[in-house]
């Protein structure tokens, strides 16, 4: 079996600029993790860096035991579609949207493996039953959304396959309380299998109950495993 | 404005349009200005003109005595020019694409490459055609037909035919298909297709295709009226960026909307007597530079509203 993520002396940055310092950690089956910490401190870094979205990187990624890290200055973004195929979703910060395709299109564009494509009506419904209020706004322009509806779309799009590994950025970025305890719990009904969640936020309040482990982050450097939380 | 001129600005409209969104179709999905498009032009017309010497005779004396056998004259060039505008569109993606798309400083890069593609294509058509100017197969002559009273030329006609056609099915196409799902995702956030699994090298090779089919469409189309030689693509390419430009660089009914108007501007520029057809470039020129200095994003601004 295995560790579904092994990260070892993983170091990333933008040009000149190293944000990640020699990361190590490990994400087992089923678990769902939490990086908090504060703005800048490399929680997205490191989403990006496990994506290859980051300017540069170097150190080992192990994603169900295959590698998917290793030394790059260049190609940003280039494995990036083959890292999503091999199962990981990711939830960039910012939601990443397609600001002239209708929520429907939008969700149909996350559903990219063939069984997912088949049951893509199948797989919307569910997406539906987990954030109601885009129900309603199925053939609406996604630009004209609100902050928190994209949010749901944006989640809603990462959901949409069977992905192993999922890497929900900052979900309660910009949003209302409300709205982004209504994304947090959505997050919490999501069945990861044998398969694990990270979710970034600076809000630890917010996460209160919902995730097994929690990590801080601070000027790049992993700070204190708070291991097992009560679950709620 | 008599009939007779709307009809010959909807005919350079045609031919514009097929141009200039080949062009915008290319910009805003993989972020290519590609120079290469009059090269793509000026290989379709001589490759029509090899493929239709070759295989017209046969048509002939196949289908002798047909009525329909303009239309299928046409449609054999039509599918050579097309045929042969994808597969150079293909040799494009090869030799500008793939090597480079992820280097940093793509847009000037590819922009470059094509460049040199463009003018290496033309100087080998001189090398090997020779400057002469050749006409391709004559499909129509040059009889006219007359439609709801008013008197269309044969060829203008299968211009504007065949034009809304192609646009048609390859709007739709993008429209309505997965892979035209998946252009537009990477048009409108590249990271995000990305994060939804869309490859851009996957992703680019039918949009090269297509575009390529355009002008290679396009070539063919224009060819009934104008001469096919080497240097033929220039001007279309010229033309097309402009129009590119002037809808609003990415926007595909922009450029629909601008090559309409410029075709018409066209058209009725060359009838105003103290201007006429030698003024036409011009007035172009001025009339897209006046716009841009009023809407700096061109005509799309009107158009779309949510853009990021």
């Amino acid at each position: 079996m295995g560790a579904v993520l092994q990260i070892t002396d993983l170091s990333a940055g933008y040009g000149p600029l190293r944000v990640l310092h020699e990361i190590n950690f490990t994400v087992d089956r089923g678990e769902r993790l939490a990086i908090v910490g504060l703005n800048g401190h490399g929680k997205t870094t490191l989403f990006r860096a496990i994506t290859h979205l980051v300017g540069w990187q170097r150190g080992s990624i192990l994603f169900d035991g295959v590698e998917i890290g290793g030394q790059r200055s260049l190609g940003e973004g280039r494995r990036t579609p083959g890292i999503v195929r091999l199962g990981v979703a990711m939830t960039p910060q910012g939601d990443a949207i397609f600001p002239g395709l209708t929520v429907r299109q939008h969700l149909d564009c996350g559903a990219w493996s063939r069984r997912a494509w088949k049951e893509r009506a199948k797989r919307r419904e569910m997406i539906f039953e987990l954030f109601p209020p885009l129900r309603k706004l199925e053939n609406t322009t996604v630009g004209t959304l609100s902050g928190g509806e994209r949010r749901m779309v944006s989640v809603g799009r990462a959901l949409m396959t069977e992905a192993r590994l999922y890497l929900i950025d900052e979900p309660s970025l910009g949003l209302a309380p409300v709205i982004s305890q209504r994304v947090i719990a959505a997050l919490r009904e999501i069945d990861v299998q044998d398969g694990a969640i990270i979710i970034a936020e600076q809000n630890v309040s917010l996460l209160d109950g919902q995730v097994d482990r929690m990590i801080g982050m601070h000027a790049g450097r992993l700070r204190g495993d708070v291991g097992h939380v009560e679950l709620g | 404005m008599d009939a007779a001129l709307i009809v010959y600005a909807l005919n350079l409209s045609a031919i514009y349009a097929l141009m200039a969104i080949g062009i915008s179709l290319l910009w805003s999905s993989i972020g290519m200005l590609n120079m290469a498009h009059g090269a793509t032009f000026a290989v379709a017309g001589y490759g029509t003109l090899v493929i239709g010497n070759a295989v017209l005779p046969g048509i002939d004396s196949l289908f002798h005595g047909w009525a329909a056998l303009g239309v299928i004259r046409l449609a054999v060039l039509l599918a050579a020019g097309v045929g042969v505008g994808a597969l150079f569109g293909l040799v494009i993606y090869l030799l500008a694409f793939l090597p480079i798309h992820d280097k940093a400083n793509f847009a000037v890069r590819g922009m470059i490459v094509t460049l040199a593609i463009n003018l290496a294509t033309v100087q080998t058509l001189l090398w090997w055609f020779g400057p002469r100017q050749q006409a391709l197969p004559s499909v129509f002559g040059f009889g006219r037909l007359t439609l709801l009273g008013i008197p269309v030329r044969y060829d203008q006609a299968a211009t504007i035919g065949a034009t809304a056609v192609l646009l048609g099915v390859a709007l739709a196409w993008l429209r309505y298909s997965r892979k035209g799902l998946e252009i537009r995702a990477m048009m409108q956030n590249p990271e995000g297709a990305a994060l939804s699994g869309i490859s851009v090298r996957r992703t680019a090779l039918p949009v090269m295709a297509v575009t390529g089919a355009m002008a290679g469409a396009a070539a063919v189309l224009l060819s009934q009226t104008v001469y096919v030689s080497p240097g033929a693509g220039a001007m279309p390419l010229i033309k097309g960026m402009i129009i590119a430009l002037l809808g609003g660089l990415g926007s595909v009914p922009g450029a629909a909307v601008a090559a309409l108007l410029i075709g018409t501007l066209e058209a009725v520029t060359g009838v105003i007597p103290f201007l006429g057809q030698r003024m036409v470039l011009l007035v172009q020129f001025g009339f897209i530079i006046l716009v841009l200095i009023v809407r700096p994003r061109g005509i799309s601004g009107l158009l779309d509203e949510t853009r990021k």
